[in-house]
């Protein structure tokens, strides 16, 4: 039986009269590459900061690795890499003093952090700017950055916001690379995107949240197998035509902006 | 229909201007910090209001007693701040970015024509405005004769300052277009400030001992500055008759014509396209140094001093805020003038006064602690560590920095003047007691009242307003405290007594310490999405 790394029980997050995420129940196995996926506002971000410490949850619990976040959390953030949605990187340092920062933040000493911020820069192809500001970055290497701040420390689960967002196709297929290597090497991975191609290649399973509730969730076979469309042929539907039946479907352009 | 277009482009703009004051002050999430801002707008508006009538006022005087070759250093007056008033006091940052609205579909004309009247919109211009205008009343109420001449040359002169300060503001984004260039000119604006300041202190004793007179060849030649500068040519074109004030008129036309093509070529090149933008060409060698270690503290704790004196290494405004009071200090003791204050009248008293100047700078840094952090507050909350550990090594930095430049300060003040033991023990033990009580409260304020410092633009302070109102509120008691202990010695002549109360109050104050780090651990977790929103993350 495959071991779960991360469960949640009613999770829920309220924001003044707005429910964000309500009653979520998630499982992660290990080894898994987890989608998780939403339309704008269904409460993707909400649920990542929950797993992650970044934010507190109303009510609901979270167990990463077999230990509750709440009473455990120094513990399991030791455990895990997280790519936030605002990067949260000291954007004053330069990129190489940023990664040796967060190496040692996790424990590891001196040397071994610069060596091993040495091999993540060389990976992201970042050597050149490896003694720039990471101000002075572009967004893509930032999010590079911020992915080789996430893995440094060698965590067994990688939580990803958004890591595609606004990265080119040579720096996607980087962070591409990195992921499946981390997941060949026993790693789990629970990412959000609006991607859904990559969600599509990348994932072995995947979740669907819309107004803060789970409503769909298994791998792409369950998912698929799961929808029916009318009149679709016998081809397998893409994880666009699913996302769109389960979230409610697009507008019909004949209603809308008739003088464009 | 292109007027009906243009006048709606007008009123956007100044819909938008409005809409950004607006937002500017829904920003603050408490109470105290907008009612700080609200405070501070009505002191502003008593301001314009009194120095608006003294404009009048000193019109009217010298008009009526005849000396009216002065009014041009009022008009000069009214120039430097029109001038320099946008950037010092609003940051060289105005809301809204004239290179992205050419971009919109309109002509170079009208684009020409909002820069303008957005530049004609801002607070610092009407307030220059409203200084001419009291101007002009004075010469009606004085000189109903020169009046309609008045009218005349201020309006000319309204224009001109207009189109020049549009220019320097266009000057400031241009150099704003890089990080370097921004910081740059926070730098040198800061020096600018302050250069005025440390000449007095430093030229004030030397002029004790000197008789300070300018050259007599030399006030000819400034009095025909004065006559050249648009401020001088605008008081002629009223205050003369025939030539020379057809000659005054032509001045201040050619220079407003020759600031208007200025204009229209820098704002030419921005319509066309021009961008100014960070450019690199490193290609070094891949290196990566290690970390520092930091003697006596753990890996974590070294790597977190590490990050903070990186991040103060870039603060050059900050570096300046913490240099600054002992430079003038030591200025003022080797000047003299220091020696009129009783506290100075024995070398303990300086060192006294010294520490408490130093004390004095420390809200800077520490009574905003995350502020430079910005989006890098979430790296905290994701790091296995516990926030107690952040805030003591943020302590440790910020408290060891004050302890250098106590040390250096008190080793020069021993130096040059004799301070028996006793005292050097007070002072230093004081120092401490304070240094720890300061720190305790900034941990907390921090945590209360964030506030993102954007180190590229002028008006962004170091710690929020109510921030700034709280140390006040930790300075007076402490010092009432001190005054206190020092009345109580000299009543009843206990040397000893400073020193002892000394040894207590840092031992109170490490118990109040651990009380307010504990609280402030504890706030943080509790009000972590409200902080991350000041933050920015």
């Amino acid at each position: 039986m495959a071991e779960t790394v991360l469960q949640t029980r009613a999770l829920c997050r309220r924001f003044g009269p707005l429910l964000a995420v309500d009653n979520l129940d998630l499982t992660v196995e290990k080894q898994q590459f987890y989608g998780f996926l939403g339309p704008n506002g269904a409460g993707k971000s909400t649920t990542i900061k929950m797993l992650t410490g970044l934010l507190r949850p109303t009510s609901g619990e979270v167990q990463i690795l077999g230990r509750n976040l709440g009473q455990d959390s120094v513990e399991i953030k030791r455990r895990i890499g997280v790519v936030p949605e605002g990067l949260a990187l000291f954007e004053r340092l330069t990129g190489a003093q940023l990664l040796n920062f967060v190496g040692r933040m996790y424990g590891l000493d001196r040397a071994k952090a610069a060596e091993r911020s040495a091999e993540l820069l060389a990976f992201m192809d970042l050597n050149d700017s490896a003694d720039k500001l990471v101000a002075d970055y572009s967004h893509g290497m930032k999010k590079k950055t911020a992915l080789a701040a996430a893995v440094i420390h060698g965590p067994e689960i990688l939580f990803l916001d958004e890591p595609f967002e606004g990265v080119d196709a040579v720096a996607a297929t980087t962070l591409k690379r990195l992921l499946q290597r981390f997941i060949s090497h026993g790693g789990t991975v629970f990412l959000t995107s609006h991607v859904l191609e990559v969600v599509e290649r990348l994932c072995t399973h995947i979740g669907i949240i819309q107004n803060g509730r789970l409503v769909a969730s298994g791998s792409l076979e369950e998912l698929r197998s799961g929808v029916q469309i009318a009149g679709h042929d016998h081809s397998p539907l893409t994880l666009e035509e699913i996302f769109l039946q389960v979230v409610g479907g697009a507008k019909q352009d004949a209603d809308v902006l008739t003088w464009l | 229909m292109a007027l009906a277009d243009s006048n709606n482009h007008f009123v956007l703009l100044v819909l938008l201007r409005w809409r950004l004051f607006a937002n500017s002050l829904h920003r603050p999430s408490r109470r105290a910090e907008l009612g700080l801002r609200i405070l501070w707008s009505l002191l502003i508006g008593i301001f314009i209001l009194v120095t608006s009538a003294a404009f009048f006022g000193l019109t009217l005087a010298l008009l009526k007693t005849g000396r009216s070759e002065l009014l041009d250093i009022a008009l000069l007056f009214i120039l430097l701040i029109w001038q320099l008033g946008p950037i010092l006091f609003e940051g060289y940052s105005p809301g809204l970015n004239f290179r992205e609205v050419a971009r919109y579909p309109i002509s170079f004309r009208l684009y020409f024509l909002l820069t303008v009247a957005y530049g004609a919109s801002d607070s610092v211009a009407i307030t220059c405005s409203i200084w001419l205008l009291c101007m002009w009343v004075g010469v009606l109420v004085a000189r109903p004769d020169l009046a309609l001449a008045a009218a005349f040359a201020f309006l000319l002169f309204a224009i001109f300052n207009l189109l020049c300060n549009r220019i320097i503001v266009g000057l400031f984004e241009r150099f704003q277009s890089t990080r370097k260039g921004r910081e740059r000119i926070v730098f040198i604006t800061l020096i600018l400030l302050l250069t005025p300041q440390l000449l007095q202190f430093s030229a004030r004793a030397w002029l004790n001992g000197h008789a300070f007179k300018l050259p007599s060849s030399l006030l000819p030649t400034l009095a025909r500055v004065r006559d050249l500068l648009p401020s001088g040519l605008t008081a002629h074109i009223f205050l003369f008759e025939g030539p020379n004030a057809l000659q005054a008129i032509a001045g201040l036309l050619l220079i407003t014509g020759f600031i208007f093509l200025l204009l229209f070529r820098q704002l030419r090149a921005v319509f066309q396209g021009e961008i100014y933008s960070e450019a690199y060409t490193v290609h070094r060698e891949l290196t990566v140094r290690q970390g520092w270690q930091v003697p006596t503290v753990d890996e974590v704790t070294s790597a977190i001093v590490e990050k903070e004196l990186r991040y103060l290494r870039q603060n050059s405004r900050l570096i300046l805020q913490l240099i600054y009071p002992p430079v003038v200090f030591l200025l003022l003791i080797f000047n003299g003038p220091v020696r009129k204050f009783p506290f100075a009248t024995k070398p303990s008293g300086l060192l006294a006064g010294l520490a408490g100047f130093l004390l004095l700078s420390l809200p800077n840094l520490s009574y905003n602690t995350f502020g430079m952090d910005k989006e890098g507050f979430g790296r905290w909350l994701l790091s296995p560590l516990p926030l107690r550990k952040v805030f003591l090594a943020k302590n440790l930095t910020h408290g060891g920095i004050l302890t250098l430049l106590y040390l250096v300060v008190t080793a020069i003040v021993i130096a040059v003047a004799h301070v028996d033991l006793l005292n050097v023990a007070t002072v230093t033990v004081s120092f401490f007691a304070v240094l720890i009580l300061q720190l305790a409260a900034g941990n907390l304020i921090s945590v209360y009242w964030p506030k993102r410092i954007e180190l590229t633009q002028m008006n962004s302070k170091m710690s929020s307003n109510a921030a700034g109102f709280a140390s006040l509120l930790v300075i007076f008691p402490i010092m009432a405290i001190f005054g206190l202990i020092a009345l109580a010695a000299w009543n009843w002549q206990l040397s000893w007594l400073p020193l002892v109360l000394g040894i207590v109050l840092l031992a109170g104050g490490y118990k109040l310490y651990s009380y307010l780090l504990d609280r402030s651990v504890a706030y943080t977790y509790a009000h972590i999405e409200e902080i991350s929103g000041n933050l920015g993350v």
